[in-house]
């Protein structure tokens, strides 16, 4: 298991999985899972092509190092696996791809708010320290989804994928009974809504007549969160998570991604969230549309670095 | 589809039309690089005979099973090529054709160059959507040649009579013991000395004895399932009571002890619970208000005929028709108690109970006799719940109050030379060919008109009633004293239509009316195929207008039935229900009620009625999860045009 | 070798109004530029969102979406909810670089090719001004 551009939160997950991990650790040998366990690269290099059954890599590709560990893991793996958002599909970290690396840099380096910089210090790719030269993995442009590098063979969805939802991929990855290639394993076929216990509680045209934000509203938990004007995104997401968040009252955000025949996430939220809106004038909907302040960070939560575009697009003034 | 995907692309010239503009043989030549493309021909006028032998010929002799054809505009002859293929055994549906007459070569014509290269676009994105074609099959679907007409009243009647004459068997459904509606309690109608119930007295016995009608009196419909060519309606027929043997003696009048006020009088005078509901009505028997009757049986006993029956049950039908149609009318606008003094005289009345007063059945034998007295002074006030006059008042302008207004004043003045009328009018509109005589009319007869801008206020004290009103022309306000106000009430939406419209799959205007599917070009049917509107249930209408909206439907139903098959499309939308959530998103964006939520186990999934889905595709992009597809024009096919754009393959 | 830079627009049009309106186009020879790659779909309530986004991501620098007239939709009111969907898409086009201007929505009836026109040359030149769109494919070399 290793992990690129991830907060560590799908590593937790592993941990989720509580006694099942005693069993898992009964059934496979890990060789290779930098969070737990002290194997390095060079043990890995060493490791016949092909040999490893699985692995799993969560995290997105964000520097060339990411992108040199993927490359290396899929040689020596027969079966890949991006696990959690962030390696499906960039994760959260890919919102980033909204800004150039130099904007990402000059904020961190030197805007924020908490600076405590007075030598203006950047990250330097090449670095000399007492006669040695020193390298460190350099920024690519964009955060990629694992895939966008090496060839994927199934994706365990979730940010971070529940511990049921890792088991269930991970049984069925040792019951040998496999899916067919680029298949999404552990969680469902269809949307949350299947799943969640206000589904029944929809009436029978649902339409919305005002988008408010979770801060805005006491939701009634018996109702259907979208009828209270709430931004959940469970008809357009993946079910598997027993609607986790949906039983705490708070709206679905789309953490466990599209369904199989969905190209691009947030264009497709975006367009059922638009097409409930119960109104018909070009005035009336741009007000409405003023109440959401960031469409694409609410659409495109999870998913920007598997989006159509992928991110802020270069213009050619030639 | 399981083979592989073979595609022939056809370029036509159009003689010059297309030639003259395009380079055809580079087009063909690119064709022929295309993934897919087994061959790719040009010829002269593709929609001739030998044109669409040569498609027919390149599916026999090289297996070609999708067709390409650039040409003219699909709208020309799209149908020519489907039935060449359907010829040379190939599904129709997997055609794809490119516009390059009327969207490319007519229009770039001084430009050939880039045309020429549009064209290899459009054709590069039509071979690309073309490969992921499957074949479709039309549904075909019986058609009942038969009708429900739901209400008896005007337009229900002509409706129903028009259908019966034709040939269709019809099943009317009224709610009331009698058919006739709100027409039967007009009085003089206008320009005629006959009442509403003799003008409708021909119909009501025609409908009443044609063959072809089965009449469902004290009945409702209750359930509406299917969609055109077969639904299967449930009526109920709750009980008269009463049967044929009923000799109208009326002496079970005379020992009911119950006195009800009668709605067919509209309050102005009592009845029993048994009771002929007025002069004329059909059939020529009691009925018994089943509300307000004690089952005391003392009629029973005075029944010489035995014609009651007070242990009769509801009966339930079971009816299979091919096309519904809904006239179940309107309601007048009840003031709310107060406006305009209604509710605290007897002598503030409304249009409809001055139409009882004046009608020779009614309950003042047509003499207009208020609290016993003859009054001198009426007032008329126009617009009471139409044009926005009060809080409560509906917005738009009701149609028939003014017309049957004037009528009603020049009805008075000629019984009443001297009584004093004024007319108080928000605005006159006596609009077409017949109603401006009565405006001129009613000037003539000295009616006094008076303009309002502002609401006028009625005070109904112990000292008698007082209009006030300002007068807009003279700029002056007014104190009227009068003995009788006639508040002229407009039409509201029947408060039936909600019960309605959760048995029939139908929408709302804003005004609360049924909404047709478009009010200049389809005004008389629902969006859903096989349901009409005919009369006031769809807007305020006289009964000029409901009638001919009566024989619309008849009309349109007729051609419904007269097809004795229904034929869908079918690129309609389609669910894969182990994709389908049950999230429902689908289902507001059908405006034809296509799509239904049904239970599988403890679970929701979206079905589509294929009888009713048009095929617009707004709940394919809707749809959150790619569950719901339409056929011909699916996301893999649609983005694969998209993808084809440039020569570049970006798939994601 | 630099020729100057011709946009290409993607248009979605409606069977029963906008295409109609292209075909009356046709059959009165008007003239128009040749930028409109146009993809019929039977009414403009079926245009996804995620086609737009495919459309940017495919090459198209502007992207036309047009069908009939609010309260005239051949399916009673498709273009209702395609007016919800731009309205909104449109607010999320600016996150990612692309100018607002390059997805146009027009309501063309049948019988308005002299509307399409106008709009076609309108929209030719202004995306001229704003240039190409050149969606980064690959992020790493």
């Amino acid at each position: 298991m290793y992990w690129c551009a991830s907060c560590g939160g799908c590593e937790e997950a592993t941990v989720d999985l509580a006694e099942r991990v005693l069993e898992l650790t009964n059934l496979v040998d890990i060789v290779f899972w930098p969070v737990a366990l002290d194997f390095k690269q060079e043990d890995v290099e060493k490791l016949p092509d092909g040999s490893i059954t699985a692995c799993l890599i969560n995290g997105g590709i964000r520097v060339t190092e990411h992108r040199h560990m993927a490359e290396l893991l899929r040689r020596k793996s027969k079966i890949m696996i991006a696990y959690g958002a962030c390696s499906a599909w960039g994760g959260v970290p890919s919102l980033a791809n909204l800004y150039e690396t130099q904007e990402l840099i000059s904020r961190v380096y030197r805007e924020v708010p908490s600076l405590n910089n007075p030598d203006n210090v950047t990250p330097q790719h090449r670095v000399e320290v007492d006669g040695n030269q020193l390298e460190l993995p350099e920024l690519l442009p964009s955060l990629l989804p694992i895939d966008r590098v090496i060839d994927v063979d199934y994706y365990v969805p979730g940010c971070p994928p529940t511990a049921d939802v890792t088991w269930n991929a991970i049984t069925s990855l040792l019951s040998g009974k496999l899916p067919p290639k680029g298949s999404v394993i552990g969680a469902a076929d269809n949307a949350l809504c299947d799943q969640c216990p206000l589904n029944d509680t929809k009436p029978d045209k649902l339409l919305i007549k005002d988008l408010k934000r979770p801060h805005q509203v006491i939701p009634d938990p018996t109702k259907c969160l979208l009828t209270q004007g709430l931004l959940c995104l469970g008809p357009g997401t993946r079910g598997g998570c027993e609607a986790l968040c949906v039983r705490a009252r708070m709206p679905c955000t789309g953490c466990f991604g599209p369904l199989d025949r969905v190209t691009d996430y947030g264009a497709k939220t975006a367009s059922f969230i638009a097409s409930i809106i119960d109104l018909r004038n070009e005035e009336a909907l741009e007000d409405a549309i003023d109440k959401l302040p960031d469409p694409v960070g609410t659409f495109y939560r999870y998913t920007l670095g598997a989006s159509s575009l992928g991110g802020r697009v270069r213009n050619d003034k030639s | 589809m399981s083979e592989e995907p073979k595609v022939g692309v056809f370029v036509c010239h159009c003689g010059m039309n297309i030639a003259g503009t395009i380079n055809v043989k580079e087009v063909v030549e690119y064709a022929r690089t295309l993934p897919h493309v087994v061959d790719a021909n040009e010829y002269v006028f593709m929609c001739s005979a030998p044109g669409q032998d040569l498609i027919k010929d390149e599916v026999k002799n090289l297996g070609i099973n999708r067709v390409v054809v650039a040409a003219c505009s699909p709208a020309m002859h799209e149908p020519t090529f489907r039935a060449a293929m359907a010829d040379a055994g190939l599904n129709r549906y997997l055609l794809e054709m490119v516009n390059i007459r009327e969207q490319s070569a007519w229009v770039h014509s001084h430009e050939k160059r880039r045309a020429t290269e549009k064209t290899k676009d459009l054709l590069r994105m039509a071979v690309a959507k073309a490969v992921l074609l499957e074949p479709l099959e039309e549904l075909r679907i019986g058609m009942q040649p038969a009708s429900l007409v739901v209400g008896g009243g005007v337009a229900g009647l002509r409706a129903s009579l028009d259908l019966a004459q034709r040939g269709f068997k019809v099943h009317l459904v009224e709610k009331l013991p009698t058919t006739g509606g709100r027409a039967v309690g007009l009085g003089t109608m206008a320009r005629s000395e006959m009442s509403g119930s003799e003008l409708l007295r021909p119909i009501l016995d025609q409908v009443e004895s044609h063959t072809n009608i089965v009449t469902y009196l004290n009945s409702e419909l209750v359930n509406l399932d299917g969609s055109v060519g077969y639904f299967k309606a449930k009526v109920v027929t709750y009980p008269r009571f009463v049967n044929a043997k009923c000799t109208l003696c009326e002496e079970c009048v005379r020992v009911c002890p119950v006195e009800v006020a009668n709605e067919y009088d509209y309050g102005l005078s009592k009845r029993k619970a048994i009771y002929l509901p007025f002069k004329d009505a059909r059939p020529r028997i009691m009925a018994i208000d089943p509300h307000s009757c004690t089952m005391c049986g003392e009629c029973v006993k005075v029944c010489e005929p035995g014609a009651i029956d007070l242990a009769e049950e509801s009966r339930e039908n079971e009816l299979v028709v091919g096309g519904v149609i809904l006239a179940s009318g309107f309601e007048p606008y009840e003031p709310p108690f107060g406006d305009f003094g209604f509710g605290y005289s007897e002598k503030i009345v409304t249009l409809f109970q001055l139409e009882r007063l004046l009608d020779a059945n009614g309950p003042t034998k047509g003499q207009l006799v208020v609290s016993g007295t003859v009054p001198k002074n009426i007032a008329f006030i126009m617009c009471v719940g139409s044009l926005g006059t009060t809080e409560n008042a509906h917005q738009y302008c009701s149609r028939t109050c003014c017309a049957s207004s004037l009528k009603n004043m020049i009805r008075i003045r000629a019984l009443y030379p001297d009584a004093t009328i004024y007319a108080i009018y928000k605005d006159i509109r006596t609009y077409g060919r017949h109603d401006e005589t009565l405006y001129e009319q009613a000037t003539e007869q000295r009616v006094k008109f008076i303009n309002f801008e502002n609401t006028p206020n009625v005070n109904a004290g112990a000292n008698g009633i007082t209009v006030h009103v300002r007068d807009a022309t003279l700029q002056a306000s007014l104190a009227i004293p009068v003995d009788l106000v006639v508040l002229a009430v407009g039409m509201s939406p029947s408060s039936t239509l909600r019960s309605l419209r959760s048995v029939v799959k139908v929408g709302c205007s804003p005004e609360g009316f049924l909404r047709e599917a478009h009010p200049k070009l389809r005004p008389v049917e629902a969006p859903a195929d096989g349901i009409f509107f005919a009369g006031s249930v769809s807007g305020p209408k006289n009964v000029i207008e409901s009638s001919m909206a009566g024989s619309a439907t008849a009309a349109k139903a007729s051609a419904l039935f007269a097809k004795g098959e229904f034929h869908v499309e079918p690129i309609t939308a389609q669910v894969t229900e182990e994709l389908c959530s049950g999230c429902a998103v689908c289902i507001a964006m059908c405006p034809y009620g296509a799509i239904a939520r049904k239970s599988v186990g403890d679970k929701k999934r979206a079905e589509v009625d294929r009888a009713l889905c048009k095929a617009c595709g707004a709940c394919v992009a809707a749809c959150p999860s790619g569950a719901m597809q339409q056929a011909g024009f699916k996301d893999t096919q649609l983005l694969a045009q998209i993808v084809a754009i440039s020569e570049r393959r970006n798939v994601r | 070798m630099s020729e100057p830079f011709e946009p290409k627009i993607v248009m979605f049009a409606c069977n029963w109004c906008t295409y109609a309106a292209l075909d009356l186009a046709g059959t009165s020879r008007m003239k128009y530029p040749p930028n409109f790659l146009v993809i019929k779909t039977m009414c403009s309530g079926r245009v996804d969102p995620q086609f737009i986004f495919q459309a940017f991501r495919n090459g198209a620098d502007g992207v036309l979406v047009a069908g009939c007239h609010l309260g005239d939709c051949h399916y009673i009111e498709g273009n209702v909810k395609t007016l919800r969907r731009i309205t909104l898409v449109r607010r999320m086009l600016d996150a990612f670089g692309i100018e607002p201007e390059r997805l146009r929505l027009e309501w063309i009836s049948a019988s308005e090719a002299d509307k399409f026109v106008k709009v076609a040359s309108e929209m030719v030149a202004q995306i001229k001004a704003l240039g190409p769109l050149s969606p980064k494919l690959e992020a790493n070399a």
